[in-house]
């Protein structure tokens, strides 16, 4: 295999961690609305939260990104493929972020909030400066490894047409008749990224370790 | 006002769901006075100090912070009625409470638990909520674990912490929940001494403790709480001196078991 | 937009035949996988150190990328090393490989929770190394990994899904077929989406079941 072949790869690579970046970010945005819901003492917020949380936890994220792929265009929305692959990921990714958070506000102990309470620090600032960092840092662990499985799972983009690092693998592996290398080499950079990934997890993980109870 | 005490509980009901953990209670504080609340487990008297914390709310029944209704007053119609958020705030902020497990903000410094309400709540400039939060550091000998996070300190530090951080916000009243149970026991004397300094100062103090020795030379009263009610009160003379009440006996007996209760 | 669920309704007998391959293949990849990983992780934790070295860098490998790129790998680069397989067996075996370097994982931390004292104890009564492992280690580890086999059990059936990719005339490629002979994409979608959400949804209720029946035989820390 040569240079050639292995440069159009990191190129789509590009495209893998782009596509993977959007969605985690946008998902956690989504998230945050999501794990409200699910923590909200509201009936329909929560019923509609846990819905979310099971139907995106519970069917496959291909099924997933097949549906909105076809189901954009029939309701007027006229979107790129790579729009559609990043709303289905996003979508996806939100549900397990907002389970992630929610375990994590609910790990917060609760004494922890009794004393800002009793310290006066009022629900808004108990929340700000005591629970959300709290939480943060208990999900953390949590966090790098689902931005690591949508790295993964953003191989399945490539169904719906948007040329990452597996697309780019598949095509030159069906016209240089070498999916062997192929294939090997865009796994050594799926876990070449993912090895990035998780060592900054654990540089961060350790900045916050001193803090921890 | 000026006359009234520190702590005036009346008729404090506190149920939770069906069962009833505090069955009316009445009970004063002067000011300067160290209440020691002792009891079996389950007696309900760290609810009854979570009540005056106003942690939980009672089911019925009132509280009194140097004359000030703390959460619920007589309405003009005679019923029971809650008091508007800000009157509620104020009154909290003359109570201190140390608890069991210290619950120290893991994500801070000694230095950082003890200046954040002063700056978030209080609204105090940060050089000025530090060299509080120093002064009340070095009270309980911990001025060179200023910088120090909890996990870097031991429980008796963690716990000395705390009070510093709830003597920051210059309370009228303390309150501590079992504060040296989660001790081990060489490390309950430092948490011990601090408690007496404070109660030395003229501090208003209401402790929950197993720790009899503590109640006997600090406290200046004794309350023994069984079963959601007050069995008896009194000096601890009164109440650990013969003849004992045959309830208190028995407590001692399985409280203490280490050949403690014939000290007394 | 129209919705015309008749056209999916019309192809039952075809959607019934492809939800038993998902089925088989999914059942098929639990159990394989979960032989395989605890097998992984018995090796790894009892086995020669360069077992277990290899060992956790082939778990680390296939954990750390996509299942999609290894059944290309498998499937369309196995005939070069003289593994050519049709895409069932193919599919089967890629599931099945994925499936043991998570499970044994799982088990791997099973073995780790078990309190020492306790093997101590099998040791002090004279347990051989299978004995205390069959009444001792495998009894208590399925309560403590009984939660984390749900799950991966359930991440295992939407992962079926993927071989539709290699043309595993699974649920997903059967339904994506009757959308494009009729273009309906949607209602088939959606119906889908829907019997994975029911069957997950069962798996989970049916998993929170067996915890809660398990739980009283747990131990307590404190």
């Amino acid at each position: 295999m040569s240079w050639d072949l292995f440069l159009l790869l990191l190129q789509a690579s590009v495209t893998t961690i782009v596509v993977s970046v959007v969605s985690i970010v946008l998902g956690f945005l989504l998230a945050t609305v999501v794990c409200a819901g699910t923590m909200s003492s509201n009936t329909l917020a929560r019923g509609a939260g846990r819905l979310f949380v099971s139907f995106f936890r519970g069917t496959p994220l291909l099924v997933q990104l097949l549906l909105i792929y076809h189901l954009l265009p029939q309701i007027g929305l006229d979107v790129p493929s790579e729009v559609a692959a990043v709303a289905g990921m996003a979508l996806c990714t939100a549900a397990y972020q907002a389970e992630i958070l929610r375990g994590g506000f609910g790990a917060v102990p609760k004494g922890l909030m009794e004393a800002a309470d009793m310290c006066g620090l009022g629900a808004f600032a108990t929340f700000r400066r005591i629970r959300l960092p709290i939480a943060v840092r208990l999900t953390l662990p949590s966090l790098v490894s689902e931005i690591i499985m949508i790295l993964k799972a953003s191989s399945l983009v490539s169904v719906v047409g948007v040329i990452e690092l597996t697309r780019m693998t598949q095509d030159l592996a069906a016209s240089t008749f070498l999916p062997l290398p192929l294939y090997a080499s865009a796994g050594v950079i799926y876990l070449a990224i993912n090895a990035v990934i998780a060592g900054v997890g654990t540089v961060l993980e350790r900045r916050v370790a001193r803090g921890h109870a | 006002m000026t006359n009234a005490p520190a702590i005036r509980v009346q008729g404090l009901v506190k149920r939770f769901g069906k069962t009833e953990v505090l069955t009316g209670i009445d009970l004063e504080a002067a000011r300067g006075e160290v209440t020691c609340l002792l009891g079996p487990s389950g007696s309900g008297k760290s609810t009854l100090l979570r009540c005056i914390a106003f942690l939980e709310e009672a089911t019925d029944g009132f509280i009194e912070i140097d004359g000030a209704p703390l959460g619920f007053a007589l309405g003009p119609d005679g019923d029971r009625m809650r008091l508007p958020p800000n009157d509620i705030r104020g009154v909290r902020s003359k109570i201190g409470m140390v608890f069991q497990q210290f619950n120290l903000w893991p994500h801070m410094t000694a230095l950082g638990n003890v200046m954040e309400a002063l700056v978030t709540a209080r609204g105090m400039s940060k050089a000025e909520a530090e060299e509080r939060a120093r002064a009340r550091l070095a009270e309980v000998g911990l001025a060179e674990r200023a910088t120090h996070y909890p996990s870097e300190l031991s429980g008796g530090q963690q716990q000395r912490v705390a009070i510093a951080r709830a003597l920051a916000l210059e309370p009228k009243i303390m309150l501590f929940d079992e504060p040296t149970s989660s001790l081990d026991p060489e490390l309950t004397g430092e948490v011990l001494n601090v408690m007496r300094k404070l109660a030395e100062g003229g501090m208003t103090m209401v402790v929950v403790t197993h720790e009899i020795g503590f109640a006997a030379s600090v406290g200046h009263k004794i309350v023994f709480l069984d079963q959601g009610k007050i069995l008896v009160e009194g000096t601890p003379g009164e109440v650990f001196g013969k003849p004992r009440h045959p309830r208190i006996d028995q407590f001692l007996d399985t409280y203490l078991d280490r050949g403690a209760a014939g000290l007394l | 937009m129209t919705f015309d669920f008749a056209l999916v309704l019309e192809n039952v007998p075809n959607i019934a035949r492809a939800f038993g391959v998902t089925l088989g293949v999914w059942a098929g990849a639990v159990v394989f996988g979960s032989i395989g990983g605890f097998a992984i992780a018995v090796a790894r934790r009892w086995g020669p150190t360069p077992v277990g070295w290899l060992l956790r860098a082939f778990v680390e490998v296939i954990r750390g990328t996509p299942f999609l790129v290894q059944i290309f790998l498998l499937y369309y680069g196995g005939p070069f090393i003289g593994l050519s397989l049709d895409n069932i067996p193919a599919g089967l075996f890629g599931l099945s490989v994925y499936a043991a370097a998570y499970y044994s994982e799982i088990f791997r931390t099973g073995f780790e929770a078990i309190p020492k004292g306790h093997l101590e104890a099998a040791d002090c009564a004279g347990f051989t190394r299978a004995q205390t492992l069959r009444r001792i280690v495998l009894p208590e580890m399925t309560m403590l990994v009984l939660p984390a086999m749900v799950n991966m059990t359930i991440l295992m059936l939407k992962e079926t899904a993927v071989l539709s990719i290699i043309s595993v005339p699974e649920l997903t490629l059967e339904v994506s077929a009757i959308g494009t002979a009729h273009y309906a994409f949607v209602e088939s979608f959606t119906i889908v989406a829907l019997l994975y959400w029911g069957l997950t949804d069962l798996c989970g209720r049916a998993g929170r079941l067996a915890e809660a029946r398990f739980s009283r035989y747990r131990f307590s820390h404190s």
